[in-house]
């Protein structure tokens, strides 16, 4: 499954198109990521376990978006487009989405 | 290109653990870390205990008072003989490391505590409900009890650690229950500090009197007396009136204490 | 007067048999009625995010940024869908516990699905309401309700947001 933030895959053609597919993750970090993130609060710096977080929560909505468009019979995804925004308190969703294709 | 419509399949986005399963696994594991967590702190207090003997406490405390503490002035009478009686069942004692002050506590609600530094607080609520001099000693030497155990000490410092624990910790929901299962298993040693604390004062009143009748008296009146009822007797720190005095009784049968003999009124 | 005879009258073992009830039986009563009630508002919504999707098959909406060549488009406007929902007691309680752990939010999961189909549904409806055949360039935007508590605890609601182009075609021919 190809993906791609364009309006196609570079060098390839779309034939068909079937539509929008989206994949979504609501994530919690744990106590530990917490304290260290107050941590940092304090002295500043990367806050390497949210990183790490939004990172595996991105693969994972990206992953369920393939999901989507290979059940559609498609073999690409274009436009590619994330979002994220806090749900709750200690909890952030992310979404990815696009338009599921067939490209040659 | 050409559109061909098409729907994906169902189910993608959401995962499939039922709620309830989730909720379950949840409940159950959390609570189990928490009382985890409660036992190891528990513990650590009382390694911390030991580095802290009753003498450097006693040391420690002095002069100190609460707050919020509303004495009576030091001429009172109630609060002289109540003095008095503390410190002729400390000589019964012997070894006791602590100067212990008696404070009355202007408050209609009958207590007595036991705080660091060998300051007793009873209220003015609890010295008149008492009706002999027998009845007041073995509150005090219940107070006397928990001194020679450091459950105040203990107390005082499972609820720092806990509450900073709690605090730290959480700051959501879960500091709820957190704090309801923590009390569920602390208030279960209390009830165990409470009941060696009577075996001590009822020992104390034996040694001062020669007998324990009447000593138990102000329990067998809490039970029959309504306004006494604790809406919450199971979560309380103090066992149940009526246990209390079972537990009381048997003792005295097992020492052969004589549960006769003649009662002293009290001096004011 | 009479509550207080009756609880003196109750023996130790009632009482503190109720004193539990009270304690850990009510909140336990919350929390079961709100999932039973949620749940059943939960299925009723997405049966009708179905039967609706399936009315709105064969209506194009992508999100290609440029509009296919093949298309030929005598009108366009920008159309929108949204929808607020909120989070019943239930799952925020178990999002509470589980952010102490980590891990995925799985009481979320059905509940942001819903919003973002409703939100795309609605987009879709209003945009053929208005005549327009196909919608391009669609977006999804999430927000949270600030909360009427006021102190960061809980979500009073979540807000899903879809919009994008909606475009009439010139003629029956140009339809793709």
């Amino acid at each position: 499954m190809e993906i791609s933030n364009t309006e196609s895959i570079p060098g390839r053609r779309i034939v068909e198109f079937y539509g929008v597919v989206t994949g979504n993750t609501v994530r919690a970090k744990h106590i530990g990521r917490d304290i260290m993130a107050g941590l940092k609060n304090i002295v500043g710096g990367e806050l390497v376990g949210y990183t790490e977080l939004l990172q595996d929560s991105r693969n994972e909505a990206t992953e369920r978006m393939i999901q989507q468009a290979q059940s559609m019979g498609a073999n690409a995804v274009v436009n590619v487009r994330f979002a994220t925004s806090s749900i709750s308190q200690g909890a952030a969703e992310l979404f990815a989405y696009g338009t599921a294709v067939k490209v040659e | 290109m050409r559109y061909v419509p098409k729907q994906p399949r169902e189910g993608i986005n959401v995962s499939d653990t039922h709620p309830l399963v989730e909720a379950g696994t949840l409940v159950v594991g959390l609570t189990a870390i928490f009382m985890a967590v409660v036992l190891a702190l528990v513990f650590l207090v009382e390694v911390a205990l030991y580095f802290i003997p009753a003498e450097k406490e006693a040391e420690l405390f002095r002069d100190w008072l609460p707050d919020d503490l509303v004495t009576v002035s030091p001429g009172d009478a109630r609060l002289r003989q109540t003095q008095l009686l503390a410190d002729r069942l400390v000589f019964h004692w012997g070894e006791s490391p602590y100067e212990f002050r008696v404070e009355i506590d202007d408050s209609e609600s009958a207590n007595a505590m036991a705080l660091p530094g060998g300051l007793i607080i009873v209220t003015q609520g609890l010295l008149d409900k008492v009706e002999s001099e027998n009845e007041l000693a073995f509150v005090l030497g219940h107070e006397l009890g928990h001194y020679r155990n450091r459950d105040h000490i203990r107390a005082l410092g499972r609820g720092i650690v806990l509450s900073l624990f709690f605090s730290v910790a959480t700051g959501s929901d879960a500091a709820g229950l957190g704090l309801k299962v923590s009390d569920l298993a602390l208030r279960s040693f209390s009830r165990k500090q409470e009941s060696r604390a009577d075996e001590f004062a009822l020992a104390m009143v034996y040694t001062q009197y020669g007998h324990v009748n009447e000593a138990w008296r102000l329990f067998e009146r809490w039970e029959d007396d309504e306004s006494f009822r604790e809406l919450v007797p199971y979560l309380s720190t103090h066992p149940q009136a009526g246990d209390r005095v079972d537990s009381l009784e048997a003792l005295a049968l097992r020492e052969n204490w004589p549960t006769s003999g003649r009662v002293t009124a009290l001096r004011w | 007067m009479a509550l207080r005879s009756k609880l003196s009258d109750m023996d130790d073992g009632t009482f503190q048999n109720l004193n539990l009830l009270l304690n850990f039986g009510l909140p336990l009563l919350l929390l079961m009625t709100a999932y039973f009630i949620g749940s059943m508002i939960e299925r009723t919504h997405f049966r009708s995010i179905r039967k609706r999707e399936s009315e709105y098959h064969g209506y194009p909406v992508v999100s290609f940024d440029t509009m296919p060549d093949d298309w030929k488009v005598s009108d366009s406007t920008m159309v929108a869908g949204n929808i607020v929902v909120s989070l019943d007691y239930f799952k925020r309680v178990i999002a509470g516990l589980r952010s102490l752990v980590g891990g995925r939010l799985k009481t979320y999961e059905p509940l942001l699905e819903r919003a973002r189909r409703e939100a795309l549904l609605r987009m879709t409806e209003s945009a053929r309401r208005q005549g327009y055949d196909a919608i391009f360039n669609v977006r999804l935007e999430t927000s949270r309700l600030a909360n009427s508590r006021g102190d960061g605890h809980g979500t009073a609601g979540v807000e899903m947001l879809a919009f994008g182009t909606a475009v009439k075609f010139a003629s029956r021919f140009s339809r793709p």
